[in-house]
């Protein structure tokens, strides 16, 4: 469904993206993952039709993107990380003037914006104001409003961003709901948790660079041999991943108030050096143990140079 | 079937634009300014009548000076309103992050440009519209037919389009909403001022290195100015037959000599200043709906690539 060869943009002597590949199969959840200012917004602008690529070869749908970049807007539903809504415009008036946008009949779009409001459950706001929707229901709008000239490929940048935990939710069952419909998705989130439920496939991005993609489980597979520990200390958290990044065998770290999640490479023996420098330099760590692989871990891990902060 | 003439943007803009009260309480202070002025206007004509010891006659001259100073008002709002409607269409499209949703559905740019610029271009024709029955009033003393406030209208509808052109070109061109509106008035006020100056300048210089001219010259630079297109078409209106075939442009030139030959020179100036404007209006257009959108430029660099 999406093909992406060699993709480069840059600006000025900026690269945000770099001789990026990525292929993602129809029907498919894939997450795109990467920390801020990695390059997924631009690749999906240009997905979208958006951003000019400075070079490379994008198709979707089998149709070259910078030969019929026409033909691919009727394929693509786009949500962005920020977008506006107008003011004065009702909830259904807002899908129906989308709807028009692409050309489809009155009552034809009628029918379907009712459609979309029952599946992202805002039939009963359907005369309200857009403005005075909460940021929930404007996500869910918005997610329906890419739907509305039943696409084929679905770019959803941070589709739950700043949303509590039930919106959240309410958007993961939407998605899965999509899946079910057949509709290929590309989506980029920093939950990665939620992730990692629902997506087929993953790639993780950093520089502008896919460094690593497959399903969930073939990444855990592949980054067999890195260890990853939890910590916490008492005080000093900034003295210990001071610390911390001063030691070869560390990778990546995370740092989620006074816990600390590290990945690394060696034996267990080496680990217990590690533990013995922290506590020698009076770091005082109150629990220490090893955990499971995961989409985090791996993600900290392959974006090693960074100290990420979930 | 999806019919040509219908515009998404344009539909959804005038719907949200005349819903509520703002729209309705703008036609009104529009209106009531233009009253206000126009009464204060008569109330003076009457007393400077008074004060010459003429006695007070509803005659054609107030007719026509009542019709003058609504035009010239009329003219100036639109000028002052036009730019504050259009400079903000495309800008603020993008400052309310609402541009990316537009520009990644089918809609061609034309058709977002025109939407736009057209549903702007609505409001100054209502209240265009909403004076008619101010510009009636000159019907009550005479002198003015109506076909003279027919063409007036059309010359409005015309600026309007051309200033409005303008706004939004500063839109596609200028991210920020404020940066456009300012350089829109600054171009307008180039236009309007800066151009009368030049072109006099200009005028006075060819004619002073000519002691006898036989040719008729006027600078390109009038021809961009609607407001010397307005003097021309108000002049003609006003003196009728006692201006000749040539405006205000033509008395100015007949005084410096020089005699227009031929029908491109004798047509009235106003109309070759609409065309003028209305070209150049559509030039700007043109380049704001190229610069939309980023693929044409990336197509054409392909095409240069393969040709390479």
């Amino acid at each position: 469904m999406l093909v992406i060869r060699d993709l480069v943009k840059k600006y000025g002597n900026f690269t945000a993206v770099d001789h990026l590949n990525m292929h993602v199969e129809r029907g498919q959840i894939y997450g795109f993952i990467g920390p801020n200012g990695a390059g997924k917004t631009t690749t999906m602008r240009i997905v979208a039709t958006l951003l000019a690529p400075t070079s490379g070869y994008v198709e979707v749908d089998g149709v070259d993107l910078q030969k019929d970049p026409i033909k691919v807007r009727e394929k693509i539903g786009y949500m962005p990380d920020f977008f506006g809504v107008y003011d004065n415009l009702k909830v259904m008036e807002y899908l129906d003037f989308y709807g028009s946008a692409y050309g489809i009949e009155y009552a034809q779009r009628r029918r379907i914006a009712d459609d979309l409001l029952e599946l992202v459950d805002l039939s009963d706001k359907k005369d309200a104001y857009v403005d005075t929707l909460s940021r929930g229901m404007k996500q869910r709008l918005c997610l329906a409003r890419c739907l509305i000239h039943n696409p084929q490929l679905l770019i959803l940048d941070e589709p739950a961003s700043g949303m509590d935990p039930r919106a959240r939710a309410e958007i993961k069952g939407i998605l899965k709901e999509l899946k079910r419909m057949g509709k290929t998705i590309l989506i980029s989130s920093h939950i990665l948790a939620e992730l990692s439920e629902i997506c087929d496939c993953v790639g993780i991005i950093d520089r502008g660079k896919v460094v690593i993609q497959g399903s969930v489980d073939q990444i855990v597979q592949r980054m067999a041999g890195e260890t990853v520990v939890r910590f916490r200390v008492l005080r000093d958290v900034d003295r210990a991943v001071k610390l911390l990044k001063e030691q070869p065998m560390v990778t990546g770290i995370v740092q989620e108030d006074l816990v600390l999640e590290i990945a690394c490479k060696g034996t267990d023996e080496e680990l217990w050096n590690l533990l013995r420098t922290l506590v020698n330099n009076e770091i005082p760590v109150i629990s220490f143990n090893k955990v499971d692989g995961n989409l985090e871990h791996i993600f900290m891990e392959v974006t090693s140079d960074e100290e990420v902060v979930l | 079937m999806k019919k040509w003439y219908y515009n998404p943007v344009l539909a959804s803009s005038l719907k949200t634009r005349m819903r509520g009260w703002r729209t309705a309480a703008s036609v009104t202070a529009y209106l009531g300014v233009m009253l206000f002025i126009a009464y204060i206007f008569f109330r003076i004509y009457i007393q400077s009548q008074g004060a010459y010891g003429l006695s007070f006659n509803a005659n054609q001259s107030v007719g026509l000076q009542v019709y003058l100073t609504l035009a010239i008002l009329q003219f100036a709002l639109i000028l002052l309103i036009t730019p504050a409607q259009t400079a903000g269409v495309i800008s603020s499209e993008r400052e309310m992050q609402t541009l990316d949703l537009l520009l990644c559905t089918k809609m061609s740019s034309v058709t977002i440009i025109l939407g736009k610029l057209l549903s702007s271009l609505g409001f100054i024709l209502l209240l265009i519209v909403a004076s008619i029955p101010l510009f009636s009033l000159v019907f009550l003393f005479g002198g003015i037919a109506v076909e003279d406030i027919a063409m007036l209208f059309l010359f409005y509808i015309i600026t309007a389009f051309a200033v409005g052109s303008i706004g939004v070109f500063y839109s596609t061109l200028f991210k920020r909403t404020v940066v456009s509106t300012v350089v829109t008035y600054v171009t307008i006020f180039f236009l309007g001022i800066v151009s009368v100056a030049l072109g006099v300048y200009m005028m006075s210089m060819h004619y002073s290195q000519t002691p006898q001219p036989v040719d008729y010259y006027i600078p390109f630079i009038l021809y961009i100015n609607p407001a010397v297109g307005l003097a021309d078409l108000l002049s003609r209106q006003a003196v009728g037959q006692y201006a000749g075939n040539y405006g205000i442009i033509g008395l100015v030139i007949g005084g410096m000599g020089g005699t227009p030959q031929g029908w491109l020179q004798q047509l009235p100036f106003w109309v070759k200043n609409t065309v003028v404007i209305s070209t150049i209006a559509t030039i700007l257009l043109v380049i704001s709906t190229w610069s939309l959108r980023p693929y044409k430029k990336i197509r054409q660099k392909n095409k240069k690539e393969l040709a390479g």
